[in-house]
Order: C-alpha cells, then sequence, then structure tokens
C-alpha cells in the first residue's frame, strides 16, 4: 500500500523468468565435480554483504529471544516489557559510549518508566516472529499452489489463478483491519477471537501470510510450466513415477532458487508490512508491542525524546537491512547467470589475448544458462 | 489477439465482481460504525445511532447492501448517461465527487515521484551492473535497502526539518561560510571519485575537479546571494548545452559520428539565440504554450539533424533532438528561477518557499510560472521521500535484468563482431534488458492510484489513500469501494497492457489467443 | 476522528454546567493578560484544523463537526457567546434576549434592527423560528419502533429543554419572539438563538417553493405539535424545507448559489479549496457584535500533531491546537525561542476508572482495597505532569478544579483516603484474598493503556491477580455495560454536564450507569436535584450526592485532560479556551502585529 514493496521485484522477476525459463537448472561448470548445494554454500559463502548480514541478523535473533525470554521462558535481562519501574534519568538512555557502560536503562524508558530495551527486544521478537510465519505460509501454500497450477494445468489451474488473482486486488490493509477487529472481539467467544486475543502477532502473521502468497504461487507456477517441459520429467513420468515424486524430487529442487530467494524477500517486506499496519492502528495493539507499534507510538517524540525512536527504528532498519542481504546473497548463489561480470576485464582479456575481437574469457565459462525459445508465452493468459 | 483481449477483459470483470463482493463484506465487518455514539451520555444518543443507522443502511444485511450498493454502480458502465451512483459517504458527499477530488490529489503527488524514481532507479541500475561488485555497486545497494527499510513516515519527518524548516531558515540569509563550502565540496568529492572507478589516478583527479568545482561555485552562489535571485543565464546555457550535446552524443550516437556532434552543436547554438527571442513571450506563458514550445523545440532538433544528415541521418536527427530538448528544458528552468523572486517576497509565500503541507498555498495568486514554483515548492518533499523509498526496487531489478543479459550469447557475439562498448550496452543490453522492467513500471502505475497512505497524512494531502483509510476508520464501505473499484481496474488494465507490451517487445513470447 | 466528532449537545451542556456554577479562571500556561492586545486592524492568519469543512449547516447530526461548527461561530452571530470562563456573554448589540417570567419560565428574544443577513435581506424572529422547530423538534411524530410518522429536523443537539415549550408567540414586526416553558428549564439562556443563527429562513422557503419568509411563519403556525402516538401524514413543505435543512448545505466546494452560505457574522466565507483549507474574510455590513480585526482568516486542515506543529514551525500556519502529548508540548515549547506562545489548559473531559458492583467487586471491602491501590499521583505524574505541571489527581466524581463548589466538595467527600497508594490498607481489607478482576479499556488510546499498566503494576503488590480486558477502538464502546470485566477505565465529558447528566451516569438503572451503581438516597438526591433551578442549592445537592458516590467505593476519577494551543508571534489576542470552540471563541480580538 504505503510503500512500493518489494513484492513488485518478484513479480517484476516473474515476468522476466517467464521469458528465461530455464534459469537455475544446470548447475555452472565453474567449479567442477561439485554438488549444487555445495556450489550454492560456496557463492553464498563469498558474498561479503550476505554475510554480515547472517552475522548481524543472528546476533538480533539470539539477542532478541534470550533477553527478555519467550513463551514464558525467563530471560537474562532484569525487566520484561510490561513492567513499569521508576524513572531513572528522566527516562533517558543510561548506556553510554564512553565510558563505556551499559547502565540501569541502555535504551532509556517511556514516559510511565517501561524499559525500552526489554520493549525493543520484545519488539524484535514480534517482528522476526510475524516474519517467519509469513515466510512459511506463503512459501507453503505458494509452492503447493503454483505446483498443482503449473503441474496440473487444466481446470485446477484456472481454478487457482483466477484466486490468486482476487486475492492479489484486495488490499492488504483491508484485511488486516478486518483482523484487527476480530482480534478485538474477546468476549464473542468463537476460537479464533480468543486465539487473536492473546497472541495477536501470530494472529497478524497468519492473516498476512494467507494472503502474500499469491505473488509466490505465480512465481513457482511459471517454473513448473516450464520444467514439467523437461526431458527429465518426461524420463521420470516414463519409468513409472507417481505425480507427487515428479513434483517434490524432480521439479521442486530445481525451483528451489527462486523459491528461497522469493521467500525472504517476502520476509523482509512483511516486516516492513506490519510497521506500517501498526503504525496505522491495525496491527499489534498496545501493552503488547512489536517495532512498528513502538515507532509509530512514539514518532511525536522525535525531537524530544528520541531515543524512544531511534532503537525501535534501528532495528527495523537492521533486520530489514540484513534479511534484504541474506537474500540477496542467496539470489546470486542460487542463480548461475549472476556471475561476476566485468567489461573492463573482458575488454583487458582481450587485448591480452591479442584478438581485437576475442571472446570474453573473463566473462566465465560457458553460457550461463541455455536458452530455449518460448513459442508459447502461457503466461500471458492469466496475468 | 482480439479474442484474447476480450476474454482477458470477460475474466477480469468476473474477478472484480468476486473481490469487490468480499471487499465489501469485510469492510462492513471491519468495525462498528456506532462506535462514537456508544460512550455519549446525552439524551440524544439514541436518535444519533438512529440517524447513523439509517445513513448507513445498517439494518440491510450487508450482502444485501453490496448489490443495492452494485445496482448504482452498474450505472457507470452505461456511457454519457452521467448517472454514475457510487453511492455516499458518512459526511454526505457523493462518492463519486470524493474520488474524482481525491484522485486529481493522489496523481499530482505520485506521478512526478513515480516517474523520477524508474529513471533514477533504471539508471542506477545499469551503472550497477555495469560495475558489479564495486564500491559504486555495494554503496548503492546499501543506500537502496537502506531508504527501503526506513519508514515513510521518518524519512518525511526529516526531510520536513531540514529540507523545509532549515533550507527556509538558510535562505532567510543565504550565505555559505567558506569551512562549509569546502567541506561540501570535499564530500562531493571522494564520493565521486569511490564510485568514478579506474585507476587510483583517475579517480583522484576526477575526485579533486569535482571538490574543486562545487566549492568554487558554493562560494560564487554564496558571494552573489544566487539563492535569492537565481538563474542561469545564457552563458551557462550555452556551456552546460555544449557537455549536454556531447553527452547526448555520446550515448545516442558515439563521439565518433562527427555529424552527430554536429547536429546537437549547433542545436545548442541554435537555443542560444532562441533563448532571447522567446523570454517576452514566456511572459505570458501558459501550460498549452509550454507544451508547444516543447514540441517545437523537438521539431527543431529534427530538422537540424535531417539538414546535416551524415552517414546515419537517423542518429543526427535523434542526438539533435535530445539535446533541442534538453536545451529547451534549461530556458524553461532559467525562467522559473527568474520568478523565484517575486515567488519569494509573495505576500502568501512570505519569505519561506518550501511548504511542508498541502498541494498549494491558500489563495496565492499569480502567473504560470509563480503557479508553477508554488507547486513545486509543495511537491518537492513529498516528490523526494517517495523516491527514496521506491528507488530500491527499481535499481535492483534492473541490476539484475542487465547482469543477466550482459552473459547473453548475442552480446557476446556482438562484441566478437567488434563492436564498440558503447554500443554493446546502448543498443543490444540495454534494450533487452528494458523488456522485463516495462512489465514491474505497468505494474506500478496500475498501483499507483491507490495512493500512499503514509505519505497523505503526513504531508496533509487528501487524496486516495486518505479516502480509503478514512473510509476503514469509521466503518464506510462506500468510500472504501470507490477506492477500491478504482485501483482494482487500473491495476488489471495495466495487467494487461503489460503482458501485451511484453509479447510485442520480446519476439519469442506469443499471446495464445 | 475520535475527538474531532464530539456531540455538540454534550459539548454545550457541559460548557453550561461550568457556566452556571460561575466558575473562576482555569487557564494555566502563559497567557498574555488582559485583552488590550496591541494589534492593529488588517492583516491575515491562518488556523489550522484536524478535519475538512463538509457543510454550512453544523447542527445536523452528520455535520457537527468542530471546524463545521467553528466556520459557523465565525459567520453567524446571535444573542450570546459563551467566553472562556464558561461564562454566557451576551451580545446587546444583535439583539435582547431576557426572562420576562420565573413561573411560567418565559423568554423573550427581540433581534436589533439593522441586523442582515450577507444578502441584504434583514435577519428575523422567521429565522429564530426556524431555529426553534429545528431544535426543538416540535413537529416530529415519528415512532422509531413502529416505523411511523416523520422525522423533520436531524438535529444533534439536546432538545429536552426547547421540548417543554409551546409554539412561540411573534410580534408582527418580525422582531421579536417569546417563549414559554412548560417546567423551570435551568439552561434557558443557551437554548436558542446562540452563538450563531445560522441558517437564514427565506432562503430555505424560497428553495422549498414558498413564497417568503412570512408564508414560512404561517406553514408552522398552523401545524400542530406532532404526536408520535398519531402520527400523520408528514407536510410536504416542511419536509422539504427540513430535507434541505439536513443535506442542503451540505458542500466541500464553495456553491455557486451564494444564499448557501449568507453570513450575518464578522466574517463571510470567500474560497474553498476542496480538503485543503478555506477563506473567510470581513463581512462589511457586519456592525451588531465585536469588531474584528483581521481581514482574512484561512482555516488549513492537517490531521498530524507532528505536521502542525512542524507547519508553524514553517510559517505555513499562525494558529495551532494539536492533539496534545507530552513531547508536542515539548516541541511546542522548544518553538517558544522563535517567537511562539503556547498556552495550556484543562479540557472538560476527565479520565477515570470504574468498578462494577459485580463479580469480585460485589464486595465492598474489595473494591476499597483496590482503590487504594489505584496510584493516582503516579498517573498523574507520568500521564499529564509533562503537559501541565500543576496537574493534580482529580478528587471528585461531579465537579471539576475550575468549579467553585468543587474545593468544599473534596473536602468532605471522602476522597482523601485514596490520595496515596496503600498496599497494606488493602491486603488488610482483602485478608489474605487474592481476587482476579479483568480491567477493559481502549487499547488504542495510549493514556488509558499507560493508566491500565501503572494500576497493574501495583495492584499485583496488594494481591489482586489483574487481566488485561483491553478492546480495540471500535469494540470497548461496545462492551461497555455488558459486563465481561470488573473494572473498566474510561473517560467522561466533564460529570457534572448539565443537571440532567449526574442521574444519567449515577441513578440506578439509567443508560449510562454502566456498573450498576446503585443507591437510594442519592437517587432522591438526584430526583430533587432535577427539579431545582436555583445555582447555589444545585451545588449542595450535588455535593452530597458527590459524597454519597465516594461513600460507596465507586470507583476513582483519575485525571482531567489537558489541552494546548499555540501561536506564532505574527499573531496577537488568541486565548485557551476548555471547551471544543477551543480558540475560535475570541477570533474577533485575533489581529496580526
Amino acid at each position: 500500500m504505503s510503500q512500493p514493496s518489494q513484492q513488485d521485484e518478484i513479480m517484476a522477476e516473474d515476468a522476466a523468468l517467464k521469458g528465461a525459463p530455464a534459469a537455475g537448472i544446470e548447475p555452472v561448470l565453474e567449479a567442477k565435480g561439485l554438488s549444487q548445494g555445495q556450489i550454492v554454500r560456496k557463492r553464498f559463502l563469498g558474498h561479503t554483504g550476505a554475510i554480515i548480514g547472517l552475522v548481524v541478523f543472528a546476533i538480533i535473533f539470539l539477542m532478541a529471544f534470550t533477553s527478555v525470554g519467550y513463551l514464558g521462558i525467563p530471560g537474562w535481562w532484569k525487566y520484561n516489557h510490561e513492567q513499569v519501574s521508576a524513572l531513572v534519568n528522566d527516562g533517558a538512555p543510561t548506556s553510554s559510549l564512553w565510558p563505556l557502560a551499559w547502565g540501569e536503562h541502555p535504551f532509556g524508558q517511556d514516559r510511565i518508566g517501561r524499559d525500552l530495551f526489554a520493549m525493543t527486544m520484545r519488539g524484535a521478537q514480534q517482528s522476526i516472529t510475524v516474519m517467519v510465519v509469513i515466510g512459511l505460509i506463503a512459501g507453503l501454500l505458494g509452492v503447493l499452489v503454483g505446483a498443482i497450477s503449473g503441474y496440473f494445468r487444466g481446470w485446477a489451474e484456472a481454478i487457482l489463478m483466477r484466486l490468486t488473482d482476487v486475492i492479489i486486488i484486495i488490499p492488504a490493509l483491508l484485511l488486516a483491519a478486518v483482523m484487527a477487529q476480530m482480534a478485538g472481539r474477546r468476549d464473542s467467544g468463537s476460537w479464533f477471537a480468543s486465539f487473536a486475543s492473546s497472541n495477536g502477532v501470530l494472529a497478524l502473521g497468519i492473516f498476512l501470510g494467507l494472503i502474500s502468497w499469491v505473488s509466490l504461487a505465480r512465481l513457482m507456477r511459471g517454473e513448473f510450466l516450464s520444467l514439467r517441459e523437461r526431458e527429465f520429467v518426461d524420463a521420470a513420468r516414463i519409468s513409472g513415477a507417481s505425480n507427487a515424486r515428479i513434483i517434490f524430487k524432480h521439479i521442486l529442487p530445481n525451483a528451489v532458487g527462486v523459491l528461497i530467494v522469493n521467500v525472504t524477500l517476502t520476509m523482509s517486506a512483511a516486516i516492513l508490512t506490519e510497521t506500517a499496519l501498526s503504525f496505522l492502528g491495525v496491527g499489534v495493539k498496545a501493552p503488547d508491542t512489536s517495532l512498528g507499534l513502538l515507532i509509530s507510538q512514539n514518532q511525536q517524540a522525535f525531537a524530544t525524546r528520541p531515543w524512544l525512536f531511534w532503537f525501535p527504528g534501528l532495528f527495523i532498519v537492521l533486520i530489514c537491512l540484513s534479511i534484504n542481504f541474506i537474500g540477496d546473497g542467496l539470489r546470486d548463489a542460487f542463480d548461475p547467470r549472476q556471475k561476476k561480470f566485468n567489461a573492463k576485464k573482458a575488454r583487458e582479456a582481450d587485448a591480452a589475448a591479442g584478438t581485437p575481437a576475442g571472446s570474453p574469457a573473463a566473462a566465465g565459462a560457458s553460457p550461463a544458462a541455455e536458452k530455449s525459445a518460448v513459442t508459447a508465452f502461457d503466461g500471458t493468459k492469466d496475468d | 489477439m482480439v479474442t484474447y483481449v476480450v476474454r482477458r477483459l470477460m475474466t477480469a470483470a468476473l474477478i472484480l465482481l468476486g473481490a469487490s463482493f468480499l471487499v465489501y463484506l469485510l469492510t462492513a465487518a471491519s468495525g462498528d460504525p456506532l462506535e462514537e455514539f456508544r460512550v455519549n451520555n446525552s439524551p440524544q444518543k439514541q436518535a444519533l445511532m438512529d440517524a447513523r443507522t439509517q445513513l448507513l443502511q445498517l439494518d440491510v444485511p450487508a450482502p444485501v447492501r453490496y448489490f443495492r450498493w452494485l445496482g448504482g454502480a452498474a450505472q457507470c458502465l452505461v456511457p454519457f448517461a452521467n448517472s454514475c451512483d457510487l453511492g455516499k459517504n458518512i459526511a454526505g458527499q457523493p462518492v463519486t465527487d470524493a474520488l474524482g477530488h481525491a484522485l486529481i490529489q493522489t496523481l499530482t503527488l505520485v506521478t512526478g515521484a513515480t516517474i523520477l524514481a524508474i529513471l533514477i532507479g533504471i539508471t542506477l541500475g545499469i551503472i550497477t551492473a555495469l560495475r558489479q561488485y564495486s564500491a559504486l555497486d555495494y554503496g548503492v545497494t546499501f543506500m537502496a535497502f537502506l531508504f527501503f527499510s526506513l519508514p515513510i513516515f521518518w524519512v518525511a519527518v526529516l526531510l520536513k526539518e531540514f529540507g523545509a524548516i532549515g533550507f527556509n531558515n538558510f535562505l532567510r540569509d543565504p550565505d555559505v561560510p567558506l569551512p562549509v563550502a569546502l567541506a561540501i565540496g570535499l564530500v562531493l568529492g571522494v564520493i565521486v571519485a569511490v564510485a568514478a572507478g579506474g585507476a587510483l589516478r583517475r579517480r583522484l583527479t576526477v575526485g579533486a575537479v569535482v571538490f574543486a568545482f562545487v566549492s568554487a561555485v558554493l562560494i560564487y552562489f554564496s558571494a552573489t546571494l544566487w539563492f535569492k535571485n537565481p538563474g542561469l543565464g545564457p552563458v551557462v546555457i550555452a556551456i552546460a548545452g555544449v557537455g549536454i550535446a556531447f553527452a547526448v552524443t555520446l550515448l545516442s550516437a558515439g563521439l565518433k559520428n562527427r555529424k552527430a556532434l554536429q547536429s546537437s552543436l549547433i542545436a545548442v547554438a541554435v537555443g542560444v539565440v532562441l533563448y532571447f527571442v522567446v523570454q517576452p513571450l514566456l511572459d505570458q506563458a501558459t501550460f498549452l504554450m509550454i507544451v508547444l514550445l516543447a514540441v517545437a523545440a523537438v521539431l527543431v532538433g529534427l530538422g537540424i539533424g535531417y539538414l546535416m544528415g551524415g552517414y546515419d541521418r537517423g542518429q543526427s536527427m535523434r542526438a539533435a533532438a535530445i539535446t533541442s530538448f534538453l536545451v529547451g528544458g534549461m530556458i524553461l528552468l532559467d525562467r522559473f528561477m527568474q520568478a523565484w523572486p517575486s515567488y519569494f517576497d509573495n505576500s502568501r509565500v512570505r519569505g519561506r518557499p518550501i511548504a511542508t503541507i498541502g498541494a498549494g498555498t491558500p489563495n496565492i495568486e499569480g502567473d504560470f510560472w509563480i503557479l508553477g514554483l508554488d507547486s513545486f515548492t509543495h511537491l518537492i518533499l513529498p516528490t523526494m521521500a517517495l523516491i527514496l523509498i521506491s528507488l530500491a526496487s527499481y535499481t535492483r531489478f534492473t541490476r539484475a535484468s542487465m547482469l543477466e543479459i550482459m552473459n547473453m550469447d548475442y552480446i557476446r557475439t556482438a562484441r566478437a563482431k567488434g563492436v564498440s562498448e558503447r554500443t554493446v550496452v546502448m543498443r543490444h543490453a540495454f534494450r533487452n534488458a528494458l523488456i522485463p522492467i516495462a512489465t514491474i513500471v505497468a505494474f506500478d502505475i496500475g498501483g499507483l492510484i491507490g495512493g500512499a497512505v503514509i505519505t497523505e497524512s503526513v504531508f496533509s494531502v487528501r487524496g486516495m489513500g486518505f479516502l480509503f483509510l478514512d473510509g476503514i476508520s469509521h466503518t464506510d464501505p462506500n468510500p472504501v469501494m470507490g477506492v477500491f473499484v478504482c485501483v482494482a481496474i487500473t491495476a488489471m488494465g495495466f495487467n494487461l497492457i503489460a503482458d501485451l507490451a511484453y509479447s510485442a517487445l520480446d519476439p519469442r513470447v506469443r499471446v495464445k489467443a | 476522528m475520535r475527538f474531532g466528532r464530539i456531540s455538540k449537545a454534550v459539548g454545550v451542556a457541559a460548557a453550561a454546567a461550568l457556566a452556571l456554577s460561575a466558575c473562576a479562571g482555569n487557564s494555566g500556561g502563559s497567557t498574555p493578560s488582559s485583552s488590550a492586545a496591541a494589534g492593529k486592524t488588517g492583516g491575515s492568519a491562518t488556523v489550522v484544523e484536524v478535519n475538512a469543512f463538509n457543510t454550512f449547516n453544523p447542527n445536523t447530526a452528520d455535520g457537527n463537526t468542530d471546524i463545521n461548527s467553528k466556520v459557523s461561530y465565525a459567520t453567524h452571530s446571535g444573542f450570546y457567546y459563551i467566553d472562556n470562563k464558561l461564562n454566557v456573554v451576551r451580545n446587546e448589540k444583535f439583539g435582547k434576549m431576557e426572562k420576562t417570567s420565573d413561573n411560567p419560565l418565559t423568554v423573550k428574544y427581540t433581534i436589533n434592527d439593522g441586523v442582515k443577513w450577507s444578502d441584504g435581506t434583514p435577519v428575523t424572529t422567521a429565522d429564530l423560528l426556524l431555529q426553534w422547530a429545528a431544535f426543538s423538534g416540535y413537529y416530529n411524530d415519528a415512532d422509531a419502533d413502529a416505523k411511523t410518522g416523520t422525522s423533520y429536523f436531524s438535529y444533534a443537539g439536546d432538545p429536552t429543554g426547547l421540548a417543554l415549550t409551546d409554539f412561540p408567540e411573534l410580534s408582527d414586526d418580525g422582531k421579536s419572539m417569546t417563549i414559554k416553558y412548560s417546567k423551570p428549564f435551568a439552561d434557558w439562556e443557551i437554548a436558542l438563538g446562540g452563538p450563531g443563527i445560522d441558517i437564514p429562513a427565506h432562503v430555505l422557503a424560497k428553495k422549498a417553493g414558498l413564497a417568503d419568509a412570512k408564508a414560512f411563519v404561517s406553514l408552522l403556525k398552523g401545524m400542530p405539535r406532532g404526536d408520535s402516538k398519531a402520527p400523520k401524514p408528514a407536510n410536504a413543505q416542511l419536509k422539504a424545507m427540513s430535507d434541505l435543512w439536513n443535506t442542503g448545505f451540505d458542500t466541500k466546494t464553495l456553491p455557486a448559489d451564494p444564499e448557501l452560505f449568507l453570513s450575518n457574522g464578522p466574517y463571510v466565507v470567500k474560497t474553498i479549496n476542496q480538503d485543503q483549507s478555506l477563506t473567510m474574510v470581513k463581512n462589511k455590513d457586519y456592525n451588531w457584535g465585536p469588531d474584528a480585526k483581521l481581514d482574512e482568516i484561512t482555516v488549513r486542515y492537517i490531521g498530524d500533531s507532528a505536521a502542525q506543529v512542524q507547519a508553524l514551525k514553517n510559517g505555513e500556519a499562525d494558529i495551532i491546537a494539536p492533539q496534545a502529548s507530552a513531547d508536542t508540548v515539548d516541541q511546542l515549547k522548544a518553538l517558544q525561542s522563535q517567537g511562539v506562545t503556547v498556552d495550556q489548559g484543562n479540557q472538560l473531559s476527565y479520565d477515570h476508572i470504574d468498578l462494577n458492583y459485580s463479580g469480585p467487586f460485589a464486595d465492598k471491602n474489595v473494591r476499597e482495597a483496590f482503590m487504594k491501590t489505584v496510584p493516582r499521583k503516579d498517573i498523574v505524574d507520568k500521564i499529564v505532569k509533562k503537559l501541565d505541571d500543576k496537574a493534580k489527581p482529580l478528587d471528585s466524581q461531579l465537579f471539576v478544579p475550575d468549579q467553585a463548589a468543587y474545593a468544599d466538595s473534596v473536602k468532605n467527600n471522602g476522597s482523601s483516603a485514596y490520595q496515596d497508594v496503600d498496599i497494606d490498607g488493602a491486603k488488610k481489607l482483602l485478608n489474605g484474598a487474592t481476587p482476579e478482576v479483568r480491567i477493559m479499556y481502549n487499547k488504542d488510546n495510549p493514556n488509558r493503556v499507560d493508566a491500565f499498566s501503572l494500576i497493574r503494576e501495583s495492584a499485583a503488590k496488594a494481591g489482586f491477580k489483574i487481566v488485561d480486558g483491553g478492546l480495540g477502538k471500535s469494540d470497548w464502546g461496545k462492551a461497555l455495560g455488558k459486563g465481561g470485566y470488573d473494572a473498566t477505565i474510561f473517560g467522561w465529558i466533564n460529570p457534572g454536564v448539565g443537571v440532567s447528566g449526574v442521574p444519567q451516569i449515577f441513578k440506578t438503572g439509567n443508560d449510562s450507569n454502566f456498573n450498576k451503581f446503585s443507591d437510594k438516597d442519592a437517587d432522591k438526591l438526584m430526583d430533587e436535584l432535577i427539579v431545582t433551578t436555583d445555582k447555589s442549592k444545585q451545588d449542595g445537592l450535588i455535593q452530597q450526592i458527590d459524597k454519597k458516590i465516594w461513600d460507596s467505593a465507586y470507583g476513582l476519577p483519575l485525571f482531567q485532560a489537558v489541552g494546548v494551543d499555540a501561536y506564532s508571534d505574527r499573531i496577537t489576542g488568541v486565548k485557551y479556551m476548555p471547551n471544543q470552540t477551543g480558540v475560535w471563541w475570541n477570533f474577533w480580538e485575533w489581529a496580526q502585529k
């Protein structure tokens, strides 16, 4: 809604991949004798940004889940996000860089004396939970719907794709408002209401997951459409493999790159969605908290008590950045076409070879992916 | 082809029906329209609640209400009947009126931002792809993700604080102290040196030149109070024009094409002469006149290129046309700058030109230039905010697309036959990389109508997003439905266009009718 | 919008309650003393409002948002206005309003010569009669349950007072009108004829197909009082007029027909920029009331408080009244160096916690114990102290500190027992029990959420098991009075909403008595209160009721809401006002430096 989401990217990539349906199947021969997994791992570990992202995310994850405790397990930090204590230093952060000190309330306190570090950690927990829930649900549903419609085609595809079309144009904000409304109806006695009111953020995540699978489903469908026509699928079919076996054992592993990359991107967009929804008052409700709710509650404190705004904001940015970089690294690792290309080096190599029009040796060993001309672009029929 | 389009349109209509039914029910279920009256201890409480119930027909079940709404909405399909009825909102305004107004507000807000974001994003994407894994690449990637991750209201508040309030304070006494000028120059110099690429020596030289130039310009501006009386003047236009001529020729035809270069340079010369000719004309400018002048500028450019000829007449014409268009743009910019002091001193503006809210200064009066500047000063901040957050997807996507193309066989073939790197990038790679981008752009334009809820609320623009959000918060389905229908129709329309364009651009893709 | 659409009825009645108690000054902050503002005549100012203007008739149920009322206030005049000390100030230049008899209560309105609409038509009793017909609901015979009869004017305010009157006596010259009440009515001063006579009867008559205002008067004269038990077919002409009254003035742009926005006040609307701004200029003819100084007032709509502050800082706005929060106030105070003046003061609403007389709280000892644990001082310190450093916990259920009777009532009502948290006392009362208490509140209101957190923290120390029963903003209102919780934190707009407001909340079995408080003596006192017109006697009765309420451990008032306004150094004459007219109450004194 408010921010052009990363889904655009996924969407457009969808289009791009349809144009080049053979993507990501044949491992590049740049490292002979390695399995696909090894190649991916090697490439991923070689991606500086992704590694930094991974480390930062791991630290945040550990900090968030161990400091204030989770699911009733107590954490090592002395306060929790609901506990009120006397205002120290008028709520300003007690931590300092020089001399390096942690203090009583390192991130400060809000106006009634809750510890902002505990609240931020709780918020990070919530954001990560939302992110993981959305990633799981969207990934699962997206693969299922995409696989069924792409593999079986026919009426199953028609129905499922119409369904995604309907869902894709219903505004997320509206759904979230309805969700928040149902979660608020504690007294109505329905199991959903009682679940939602006690696990607000989980319900929000499930809800968002239930609507954010659509772009992934389209993408997976595109992958399946092209992969099912490949020879190895024919071979499997002839040797008597069941449909389920072909889908899960033969096709899915070949599409896993696209899947993982896009799930990470969906996840990073999910954090921002949660932030935006909490900002608009339809996300997580006080006194529970989330990063989005914290900054929206404290946006007016921007000039006067900046710490209330900066710390949660910093964590949103950090989580989002690290996830994006991890996703970027995974994309580079899984997509053999994304190899290092350098025009200058290509030219230098040409010059070294002495031939003015030599082949760009530095650009890589063999063409990345075979480009079979697509005769019928089925995708357009539906999207 | 026609059957394909017709079939698509029919499916779209069915989807719209289904989705609108769902949206109506969801909106009706999303809250309590009588909330504001519940904790009211006035004796009129019941009467007020009854009135609201009657207004929103709350005694009728939501599905029935939907079909009533649909009955009114269906009349919109009758051409020229002018009987469109999308219901009324809670304040009694017909939704069609509210939508019309909101649509204009939203489009003024987002159009410029979207176009600029696309242009900048694609440019950055290409550059980072050509320099994959360079400092520039990492820098742009980091900034793009950073801005993407920032909550927009935060960006907006910062922009207002520094871009509007701070800049206006600066304009009151536009004096750049020497150390500041040097520091700004130094920072820009370092950035350019890092981004430039090439050998260390070359980077240092480029950085030094940028540093010297920026600092000198800032000192000059400060000394002459340029910020109070900005302007380009024929000299700057001529110098910059020559630069543009070289750059345009380099990108569109290659400097080796002397005729193209000469055409562009002549176009610049003509532009500088015309600068003096059109000044009196511009004093009575209207929007239509500016458009006509722009068309004329392009035609003049084409004419120059045609007359110059050369081995590739088309290239000359293109280079000259682009150059003359850009020079024309500079003349326009110069004229706006000339109007700046009178805008600055306008009694409504009171010397604080950059605005933080709204779409225009209330009750401002003036000619085309004053009003144009007024729109500019109001749109600049929201536009910047929107660009910053939407840059990421365009940059990243263009980069990926470009990288993919650069490894294609035909690129290798092109290189192999000795085509220059410029031609490889501009002719072979860039154009093909644009194909998938066309899809994402079409998609974005579809979504653009929906407005930017948060940006609108922070900058106090009451556009589509505000209408939608207000409808939801009052549990008032009519405006929500109005916005939804607009957004859904444009989104699906542009989706179709994107698919058609895709098959038109990529010969491998065929529309299966 | 929660704060925007305060019912006019409640607001006016609240103003009346305070006005009748003849209170002393209330505004805190740094209001420059007395009026003698050195502003010159002329110039312009930009005022910020939250909502967008949408109708020229602010009296309808759908039109009574703040902004509509304020624009109407600036463009119309009447027999009185309410000042920021909540006194009713008569405008004798407009006309005379006098009580000619006490028994039966009779009020005579006389409009001065020369008072006219901006199209030149004089303002007559026909206009006043239209207002009476709309406000009294005299002709309505609708029965909501049986779905019979007609409801003509959809008036948002409280018709109880004027419903006691019979068809007015009109003088032949069209300048004076007399109404008679069948019972004494304390708020007669603000029942009719102000602050603005806003809808011109001659325009309405003409548009509804009547010859002129006289035909309108005779039409009304000929119709009997509506009776919902014996509904009659709707009168087509009156129906046409009331429909026009209800929706005909709704617009977001300046109507092409100037008759739809006639002014009889200091200003007249000049331009409306839909959803962006509205501009008013001086009404040249106007000389029947306070003389306005500014030539032009522009209203801009900004919903976001932070955006309002930044607009003021950037000079785009001159006067703002953002929703008060500690951060907004701090930001505004930071602007004082730039010449901005900040005013703060109390508002007419207050937050309180009510205990249900059922469940764990059926036992008075448990209620008392719980009340002893409520950290009222802490709540005030943390929630409102930053806004207003003189803030104190509210100690009366029925008075606010601005009222003279507040101090007396507080001395005797027993509130002194709950000044400080007394965990030991609470434990003693609980005697080892650990009752489970579910507290309901609005999760979308940060003040309520914070108050809840503080109460939970403290009550848990005494052994209470607190369950978070907070609900979203669209649900908590519905849940009020339905049970499912044991205590609730919410706000009333003033405890003593007129004398009729007291039994609304506290009398056995009444609509707004959500926690089912019931006390025979209190009921008797309230019955007596309603028929008492003597102000000092009223105060005495209310004091007694206040004590009864405290004695029964009803719950606790927490704090009074704080309001804030700020204006730039270009402008003088702006003054704080506690009711929802806000800074607009003396717009004629605004001047440019």
